[in-house]
């Protein structure tokens, strides 16, 4: 270890920095492809710079990791570290980083580093109330690093849990300070980004898992889903205390994704609308026989009660929050500003169906393997489970991923 | 399947980056051609060598295994001094 253990950030302390804009340097010592894979982002471009550990050693060719790092700023990043700005040195576990922090503090630059580095803040999941009364309360559950969002819905000391994410202690936390009975745990969709924590959870607390029985097929592999599930049909009701869920099957980004909605107030649109964008029809591999329903689903949510907050299940940016955090807008603000709506407004159904599969981002193989262990046809260990996981969702179209990148280097 | 080594270096239990650091110090006591064998538990640490082994000037990495010892994995490298 280093002679010194300053202080380090929390992934906690991270996001309250993003959030607040707070001005700092990314000094990022992973691996190139790690890197580019999955890096940290704000609301804003972050300055970074990629200089895998090991390739710090051998240009500062000393024998220890903290000399070296000394000798390499010195002859090759003196020009590009700033001096008047805070770095954050950033590794894969949050000990190389360490290293890195203590070599550039000799040189006198001001430094801190990212405790548990990239890992932890991959899985760093964060809680916020969009509403918090006895009659109804709900959470926002969400995993920053990934833009991946759940609820936890609550009325009169019962709960319901909404795409949970893969790790379930967040919300066993949640159920326990809240008081909170869980009584059923809902999947939108089959998902192709992130493993889905619902089956796990479903069983841990001795409730029921739910889903749509359409997404209970994997659509590449055409094989069943091994899982055991509850059928979700459209219109069906949920009752949660004294509230009441209704389930709109909204087929597009899945054959079987649906919306919950909870009267004219909140509707959980899962992979339909998201706050900048809107979610993309190809990741079942069919694309073009998927696009149309996605118009048509949207047509129908976009026929909803203006007030409807919407509560998505991704983000693409930190910059989709509101001031408190908190990923969530009304319909009417959505219909102003979100690339998708907008274009669901001015187009007709041939002209909407053309933008959205000109609009899709580049396939991400690993989705393939996440829906077989969504559906049960695949078990990762946890390495291999977090590996499956790296990096943020690209469940939206294109649009929403432009221009969020800071690197120089 | 064995693979011919000239020194060991047990880093089981080590976390980055002291398994790489170690690993060149040791490198760099070897006459060119022969090989060291380093042992980890750090699975970061197969990605680092083959990065490492590609931008270093005097090393290549003969050949990594991955071994299961007591249900724990073991992540082998040999990395051959070359000039």
């Amino acid at each position: 270890m280093p002679e010194t253990r300053e202080a380090a950030w929390t992934p906690e302390d991270l996001l309250e920095k993003l959030n607040q804009r707070a001005k700092f340097f990314v000094l990022d010592v992973r691996n190139r492809d790690e890197f580019e894979r999955f890096r940290l982002e704000g609301r804003e471009p972050l300055p970074a710079i990629n200089l895998p550990y090991f390739e710090m050693l051998e240009l500062g060719g000393q024998d220890e990791m903290v000399d070296s790092v000394v000798a390499c700023v010195e002859k090759e990043l003196a020009a590009q570290l700033p001096r008047d700005q805070l770095i954050l040195s950033v590794c894969a576990k949050g000990d190389t980083s360490e290293y890195v922090a203590q070599g550039l503090r000799r040189l006198g630059y001001k430094t801190i580093d990212l405790a548990g580095g990239m890992r932890a803040w991959g899985e760093y999941y964060a809680t916020r109330a969009v509403i918090e009364t006895p009659a109804l309360a709900i959470y926002q559950v969400s995993r920053p690093a990934r833009g991946c969002l759940s609820y936890v819905v609550a009325s009169d000391a019962k709960a319901i849990i909404i795409d949970p994410l893969r790790h379930l202690q967040p919300y066993h936390n949640l159920l326990r300070q809240k008081n909170l009975t869980l009584e059923a745990v809902i999947d939108t969709h089959g998902h192709a980004d992130h493993i889905s924590g619902g089956v796990a959870l479903a069983a841990e607390t001795g409730c029921r898992y739910w889903l749509h029985p359409y997404d209970a097929i994997h659509p590449m592999d055409m094989l069943p889903a091994t899982i055991a599930y509850e059928p979700l049909r459209d219109g069906q009701i949920f009752h949660v205390g004294n509230q009441q869920l209704e389930v709109l099957h909204i087929p597009g980004h899945t054959l079987g994704l649906v919306a919950l909605r909870i009267g004219d107030n909140y509707l959980f649109t899962g992979d339909s609308i998201f706050i900048r964008s809107i979610s993309r029809p190809d990741l079942g591999g069919k694309a073009e026989a998927w696009a149309p329903l996605h118009a048509h689903s949207l047509q129908k949510l976009s026929k909803l009660p203006d007030s409807i907050i919407i509560l998505p299940g991704h983000f693409s940016g930190l910059d989709e929050a509101d001031a408190t955090g908190l990923f969530a807008a009304s319909l009417e603000d959505l219909k102003r500003r979100n690339d998708g709506l907008r274009v669901l407004q001015q187009e007709n159904d041939t002209g909407f169906v053309r933008y959205l599969l000109e609009s899709l981002p580049k396939f991400i193989p690993e989705y393939v393997d996440i829906k077989r262990v969504n559906a049960g046809l695949l078990a990762p260990d946890e390495d291999a489970a977090s590996t499956l996981e790296l990096g943020k969702n690209v469940c939206a179209l294109a649009q929403a991923y432009e221009a969020k990148s800071g690197a120089v280097r | 399947m064995s693979q011919p080594f000239d020194k060991e270096l047990d880093a089981r239990g080590m976390n980055c980056p002291m398994p790489l650091v170690n690993a060149r110090k040791e490198i760099g006591k070897l006459q060119p051609g022969q090989v060291l064998k380093i042992m980890a538990t750090d699975r970061g640490s197969v990605a680092d060598f083959q990065g490492w082994a590609k931008i270093a000037k005097n090393v290549e990495l003969v050949s990594q295994e991955t071994e299961t010892i007591e249900g724990a994995s073991i992540y082998v490298h040999y990395v051959k001094r070359t000039n």
